[in-house]
């Protein structure tokens, strides 16, 4: 889908053009701390850091980004919805873990696990928007609107166009179809891009090895549509 | 933190060192040229801060960590920079809390060869940056001085052990020492210049029961040194803090010739007061010149703001009329009679601290000034309580000065030999007080000074307007001026409490 790619990506566009950035990797797979190198290990585990027994502060690394620091994914955030679910009001508690570290960075990005859990409904409850990468295929547009059901009045939910061929005429076809049911669709849409899929070797962000490339361009345009819809 | 490598080492060896003690990757080389600027007082360099210019960027950083807090871009500054001719912007905004009206000089220019090499961890992931760099400083002759290589490490969040582990192994394998400069220091120091600048606040280290007249030479010496510091400053009118420190020492050097006027032989004072007293007077002028300007889109505001734009034929008067007084006022210090004065001035001390003073010189110096300090403050005592509605202005002046004398007195002597706790209260009621005594006098001779300058404006282009708009000015400086007057029962009796006057009288003595 290109979650973890525009997580990685769009931070790094961020603390490039100065802002001070935090990227959470809340996903037990750990892809985004495998793309900044970082060894995917958090003192004491999920657990410990939602019961703040372990300061957040003290589990964060530097990226080899200048600017991004990243709050690494262990495996046992397997288990984070169980260890949520401990907590009186579980979808609060990531905002709590977060607020110590708030006036360091101007943008914090939370790379969510890929299904709608625990987990990703305390990031709806604590983020300010919400990126949704959306590929052009026919289950798109069920995708979003259970999401608008989800979300109700909680974040702004931006969704943008991920993995686009634009030779193929059903993902042109979706793209228009779904751009005539919702106007907040942003016009930024990522391609299907083989500098994409080699992020996994290069271990870096595109804005890192391939600047200049298509891909690196339409997230460019991207960071740019975000930041002006969330200031 | 900053390292040197081993005397002799050259960069390529330090780097070839480096990549075989630690797992690196070298970035290629590549030469950068900076500018380091700061105000002649080192305002930045006091705040831990740097003002560098490089590929046409001036970038306030952190002198510690180097991180950048306000950028603009720009051409090369040509001259030296005052903040107020900046774009507004955050840059601007940065340094004027910091800089205020003082100018940004060119202190360095440095040519730097520089390599980034990331220490790498088994994943290949940066833990610890370093900057290897050889830097050279362009003196303003043309010839360059090459400064010892140098190593910046950076230490990166959450890898706290790596820097240790760098750290070690650049001390106890590598032999690199820590750097007791910072890169800019060492070539401000190269470039012939004072790290941290030049400060006009020298307060002499001073001891209760050393002679008067040693302990005066050293505290005039001290003035003396900053009035020769600012001198070139104040001709040239780099910016107007030069002319003014000038003016502070000459007027502390007055100060201690008045106050403890019987620890020098008494023809040679005499002479020596006469000169400092005509090297004010002849800086008066130019320095009322540069308040006037400093302060008048102030005085502007107070006006309606219809009649604003009106006083602009009043500007160009006065500009003409700065422009005049600095000249007259560089005569004068480039004479015969000024440039001679420092160094009979000098010869004067040496001879006073060699036995040729008058009857107090011998004297434990606290016993002198104490007794200074206790008669200056009981007159202001005296004379403030006296003051009234129906006062003259000239009484409110009279106080004033007074008021300086004991801000001197206790500046450069209070502070050394007496308790913190009675001086610093006491200066801080005496501020206050000046402050209002200050606003009064200066309403006072604004306006004198537009009146003066009335037939002067009235002859220039839209100068009738002009007279209108300075009627309404003077209107609103004499009323500012009565406000001071209702603020002073205020501002005096804090200083002239009992408390403080019995704490004076128990501790100058």
């Amino acid at each position: 889908m290109g979650k973890t790619s525009a997580a990685v990506n769009l931070a790094a566009l961020a603390a490039r053009a100065g802002a001070r950035t935090l990227l959470w990797d809340l996903d037990p797979q750990g892809g985004a701390t495998y793309l900044f190198r970082v060894k995917p290990k958090v003192r004491g585990g999920a657990g410990k850091l939602l019961t703040r027994a372990t300061a957040a502060a003290s589990v964060i690394k530097a990226t080899d980004e200048p600017g991004l620091d990243l709050l690494p994914a262990d495996f046992s955030y397997r288990h984070m919805d169980l260890a949520l679910d401990e907590f009186k009001r579980p979808t609060r508690r990531l905002a709590r873990v977060l607020a110590p570290l708030l006036h360091d960075y101007e943008y914090v990005f939370l790379d969510c696990p890929p299904s709608i859990s625990l987990v990703s409904e305390s990031v709806f409850e604590t983020a300010h928007a919400l990126l949704v990468p959306v590929v052009p295929a026919t289950l798109s547009s069920r995708t979003l609107a259970q999401l608008d059901g989800v979300l109700d009045d909680g974040p702004t939910l931006l969704p943008f166009f991920s993995m686009v061929d634009r030779r193929r005429r059903l993902h042109r076809q979706v793209m228009d179809e779904l751009r005539a049911q919702r106007t907040d669709l942003l016009e930024a849409a990522i391609p299907q891009s083989a500098e994409v899929e080699r992020m996994g070797l290069e271990r870096e962000s595109l804005s890192a090895f391939a600047p200049r490339g298509r891909a690196a361009l339409a997230y460019a345009a991207l960071w740019d549509e975000v930041r002006a819809r969330v200031g | 933190m900053e390292f040197h490598p081993p005397v002799g080492m050259t960069m390529a060896e330090a780097a070839g060192f480096l990549s075989e003690a630690l797992t690196v990757r070298q970035r290629p080389e590549r030469g950068r040229e900076r500018s380091y600027y700061d105000t002649f007082d080192g305002l930045l360099h006091s705040e831990g801060l740097e003002l560098v210019f490089e590929a046409g960027d001036l970038v306030l950083a952190d002198h510690g960590s180097g991180s950048a807090r306000a950028r603009a871009s720009l051409p090369r500054p040509r001259r030296p920079l005052l903040v107020s001719s900046l774009t507004p912007g955050e840059l601007r905004g940065a340094l004027d809390e910091v800089v205020g009206v003082r100018a940004l000089l060119s202190l360095a220019r440095v040519h730097c060869r520089e390599r980034a090499i990331d220490v790498i961890d088994d994943e290949r992931k940066t833990v610890v940056r370093l900057t290897l760099s050889a830097p050279a400083v362009l003196v303003p002759d043309g010839s360059t001085e090459v400064l010892p290589p140098r190593l910046v490490v950076e230490g990166l969040r959450g890898y706290d052990d790596e820097l240790a582990h760098v750290c070690g192994v650049l001390r106890d394998r590598l032999f690199f020492t820590d750097a007791a400069q910072s890169l800019a220091d060492e070539a401000v120091l190269a470039s012939g210049g004072t790290p941290g600048g030049v400060s006009s606040k020298a307060v002499v280290a001073l001891d209760g029961e050393q002679s008067a007249a040693s302990a005066v030479t050293a505290v005039l010496r001290a003035q003396l040194e900053i009035i020769e510091a600012n001198l070139a400053g104040a001709l040239a009118d780099i910016d107007t803090e030069f002319l003014h420190d000038f003016r502070v020492a000459v007027r502390r050097t007055r100060a201690v010739q008045r106050e403890a006027k019987d620890v020098f032989a008494p023809e040679g004072l005499a002479r020596f007061r006469a000169e400092f007293r005509w090297l004010q007077q002849v800086t008066g002028a130019a320095r009322d010149m540069d308040v006037y300007l400093l302060g008048f889109e102030v005085l502007r505001a107070l006006i309606a703001a219809p009649l604003r734009v009106d006083l602009d034929p009043l500007l160009a008067v006065l500009h003409t009329r700065h422009r005049r007084a600095h000249t007259a006022m560089n005569r004068a210090l480039r004479s015969e009679r000024a440039t001679s004065l420092p160094d009979a001035w000098r010869a004067f001390l040496i001879a006073l601290e060699a036995g040729d003073g008058g009857p107090a010189a011998t004297l434990p110096i606290a016993e002198v000034v104490g007794r200074r300090i206790r008669t200056v403050y009981r007159q202001m005592v005296r004379m403030g309580s006296a003051i009234d509605a129906d006062t003259a202005p000239e009484d409110y002046h009279e106080l004033r000065k007074k008021g300086k004398e004991l801000r001197y007195l206790l500046e450069l002597f209070g502070t050394p030999l007496y308790p913190a706790e009675v001086v610093k209260p006491l200066v801080k009621t005496l501020k206050a007080l000046q402050d209002v005594l200050g606003r009064h006098q200066d309403r006072e001779v604004q306006a004198a000074t537009l009146r003066s300058l009335q037939d002067e404006v009235a002859r220039a282009p839209g100068g009738v307007a002009a007279l209108v708009a300075i009627g309404a000015l003077i209107q609103r400086l004499a009323e500012d001026e009565q406000a001071a007057r209702a603020q002073f029962k205020g501002h005096f009796a804090p200083f002239a409490a009992g408390d403080q006057r019995r704490l004076v009288k128990e501790t100058f003595r």
